[in-house]
């Protein structure tokens, strides 16, 4: 075996920011595709009645979750490890 | 506060002949929900007063006068208010002068608008004619002769030329098209026609007169006059706008509520000699109501409390001033029931500190509450205020967190010294000179600051913080839930119904901060065994007992999968993080503006670097501005309508409305 070019300690941290860059990524593509529905539904019912705008909006954000779940995981990642 | 108003269900019951009687005072008091009642064998729904009629007709006709003199009653404040009485006395004089004045002069207009589209209609004629060139006299009255007039698409010669060689045409450009007339003998008239709709013919009705020049003067004139005389006829109605305005509309005030108590028998069931009226009324007012109607009706009609096992009373929300403001926020999601719990408090305190924690910045926050300020000088209507109050004690909020944070437009203390911190603020060095010279060295200022979040090990603590304002939110939301479901269906069932997710919100809660106390001593923070995971278990067992006891009678054998919700709630834990992740992007794209527009620039291209910078530091913080009311304002709503509400609030209710209104242009 080749001896290895960079440390453990420097491996580790690497893969880790990747994986922190992954679990953002996914997660907000992952909000988007849910999001697209709902906001198109959304439009659609506030141009029937503009005072469904305020839940619109709201039912908009819910799948924005995930994309909270995937920073945690990153934020975990980048300072606890 | 947390209660909705306490209501009394009250029957009013009398003869008919005082049915008019007992409208007035209901409506006078202001206090009585109404129930739509259910017609029976021998009580009927009531029929509308005499009255109604006539007093509705005359409200359409002043509605229509307001309406074409754009006179909306939200927008005017009232200067003075009108007697009731005098109103009533003076109402059938006004109506006459104000049809003799304004509907006339209306009737006028009409008229001269519908003169000027006949004038235009033909101006649309004969303006091609008289590209044309060719006088009126010689377009018609021929006996042996077919002439065309009208617009072609393409010159058709060549395929009239087909059909007869003897015929004269002449055609002039108008607008993208050719304007022509042809004459052929009345013999091919028929075949030349056909060819000319080939070429998209729209023939042209010749006008009768002189001249087509004179007669486009002679229009011009009369479209002149026309707006003379519109222009004094609508100055005059702007004159009779200013004077009368607020009569107007104490007109249509005192009409509308003439017409809501001429139409009260509708919400009444009444017999041949009697009537009989089922409504709500809050506790406090039950004894004046009942007095007032029983002295002034001599006891003839009686009001009198029923007791009705399961009724169901209207939500009237009652808060102190300012938690009223945030009532929209409730009912937006759902008006309580009357039995249930008024989460408005508890959104009148969050909804601001998550709003500040998100946002966090003095800059920002001025400019939210300076915005909302002036905001609420144009837009009077009740719910704009309402709402612009709520943007008032956001903006104050996020202007104490942004102290706090220590941001004003980004981070601002200028600490590029500070190890390893490369913060960039538009504070200028000069004013960094001064603060250094009074003592106060950018260390100093950085370490003055609180709570700076953008600093590695504060991020995560702030994460931990976040986490556990979101296990404490849920938890505190399960104990209303729990007081719901008690005062309504008694201790078991608030026990199997929301004590159970307590205990597995405790289980969770011994998870995280088992998790975190391994990561802190720096262990392998899953596998290694402390105090809070050895609890843990013992609330998920006590939690599974409760759930399973909970479900498997409602549910069967499947009853089991739904303990999956657990991890439902945990997700909604960690979606408190948000609280985090929406300030930190912010704070992140001021950091970014200010980089470019403060640092990079500048020192890449020197003059122009500055001019470009400044316009980046502009747009920039104007998006960012806009994105930092939108984005907090949505997610702080959403963790009380989804992670907090979904908990106890269950809704349903009917809004407490009651039969009369708020006299705004009239007095009795």
């Amino acid at each position: 075996m080749a001896e290895a070019l960079i440390s453990d300690e420097a491996f580790i941290k690497g893969c880790a920011a990747i994986g922190a860059g992954l679990a953002v990524g996914l997660a907000g593509i992952g909000a988007g595709a849910g999001e697209s529905g709902i906001g198109a539904a959304a439009v659609g019912a506030i141009s029937e009645d503009r005072g469904f705008l305020g839940l619109g909006l709201l039912f908009t954000v819910i799948p924005e979750t995930i994309v909270i779940f995937g920073l945690v995981i990153a934020f975990i990642l980048m300072f606890a490890y | 506060m947390l209660k909705p108003v306490k209501m009394v269900k009250i029957s009013v019951a009398g003869p008919k002949e005082y049915l008019a009687t007992v409208s007035d005072i209901l409506h006078k008091v202001n206090a009585v929900h109404i129930e739509d009642p259910t017609e029976e064998e021998y009580f009927k729904l009531g029929e509308p007063l005499e009255k109604a009629s006539t007093i509705s007709k005359s409200l359409v006709l002043l509605r229509s006068y307001l309406s074409h003199l754009k006179i909306d009653p939200e927008k005017v404040i009232p200067t003075r208010k009108y007697k009731a009485s005098e109103v009533e006395k003076e109402i059938q004089n006004k109506l006459e002068q104000f049809q003799s004045e304004i509907g006339t002069r209306i009737e006028k207009l009409r008229e001269l608008n519908e003169r000027v589209k006949a004038l235009e209609e033909e101006l649309r004629i004969i303006e091609p004619l008289k590209v044309l060139g060719i006088p009126p006299k010689l377009l018609k009255g021929y006996k042996n002769l077919r002439c065309f007039v009208g617009f072609l698409k393409e010159n058709p010669s060549e395929r009239i030329r087909e059909i007869t060689s003897d015929f004269v045409i002449e055609l002039k450009e108008f607008k993208n098209e050719y304007v022509g007339v042809v004459f052929v003998k009345k013999e091919f008239e028929e075949d030349v026609f056909r060819v000319l709709q080939e070429f998209g013919f729209k023939e042209l009705p010749v006008p009768d007169v002189e001249d087509f020049e004179a007669r486009i003067k002679d229009i011009e004139k009369e479209k002149a006059t026309i707006e003379v005389e519109k222009k004094s006829l609508e100055a005059e109605l702007e004159e009779i706008k200013k004077k009368e305005l607020e009569f107007m509309l104490a007109m249509e005030e005192y009409l509308s509520i003439e017409l809501d108590k001429s139409e009260l028998p509708l919400k009444a069931l009444t017999s041949k000699y009697a009537f009989v009226i089922v409504g709500y009324v809050p506790a406090k007012k039950f004894r004046k109501v009942k007095n007032e109607i029983e002295s002034v009706t001599d006891g003839k009609v009686t009001v009198e409390k029923i007791e009705d096992k399961d009724d169901n009373p209207p939500t009237l929300l009652s808060n102190p001033k300012i938690v009223k403001d945030f009532e929209t926020l409730t009912t937006t999601f759902a008006v309580p029931k009357y039995h249930e719990i008024d989460p408005t408090l508890f959104v009148s305190i969050f909804f601001p500190i998550f709003f500040g924690m998100m946002l966090g910045d003095v800059g920002y926050g001025l400019v939210v509450t300076l915005l909302s300020l002036y905001l609420k000088k144009l837009f009077r209507s009740e719910g704009m205020q309402k709402l612009l109050n709520i943007g008032v004690y956001v903006g104050i909020a996020s202007i104490i967190f942004g102290l706090i944070y220590g941001e004003c437009f980004g981070p601002f203390v200028h600490v590029a010294e500070h190890e390893g911190v490369t913060e960039v603020s538009w504070m200028p060095h000069f004013l960094t000179g001064v603060l250094t010279s009074i003592g106060l060295t950018a260390e100093k200022l950085h370490h003055m600051i609180a709570f700076d979040r953008i600093e590695a090990p504060n991020i995560t603590l702030l994460l931990f913080i976040t986490i556990v304002l979101g296990l404490a939110k849920i938890m505190f939301g399960f104990s209303l839930g729990f007081y719901n479901v008690y005062k309504e269906h008694g201790l078991k069932e608030a026990i199997l119904e929301k004590g159970t997710w307590l205990f597995g919100m405790m289980a969770i809660a011994c998870g995280i901060f088992g998790f975190v106390t391994n990561l802190v001593n720096e262990v392998p923070p899953l596998t290694t065994v402390n105090t809070f995971f050895m609890i843990g278990p013992v609330f998920l067992a006590i939690w599974l007992v409760l759930f399973l006891k909970a479900e498997i009678p409602k549910m069967g054998g499947i009853g089991v999968v739904l303990g999956i919700e657990l991890l439902t709630w945990f997700g909604q834990t960690i979606s408190y993080a948000r609280l985090l992740a929406v300030g930190l992007s912010s704070v992140y794209i001021a950091y970014v503006i200010n980089f470019m527009g403060i640092k990079m620039l500048p020192e890449k291209l020197g003059f122009i670097g500055v001019v470009i910078g400044v316009i980046v530091l502009i747009i920039g913080h104007i998006v960012n501005t806009l994105l930092g009311i939108m984005d907090p304002g949505i997610q702080s709503l959403r963790l009380h309508y989804v992670e907090f509400f979904t908990k106890f609030v269950e809704g349903g209710g009917k809004l407490f409305k009651p039969f009369g209104r708020i006299k705004r242009f009239i007095e009795e």
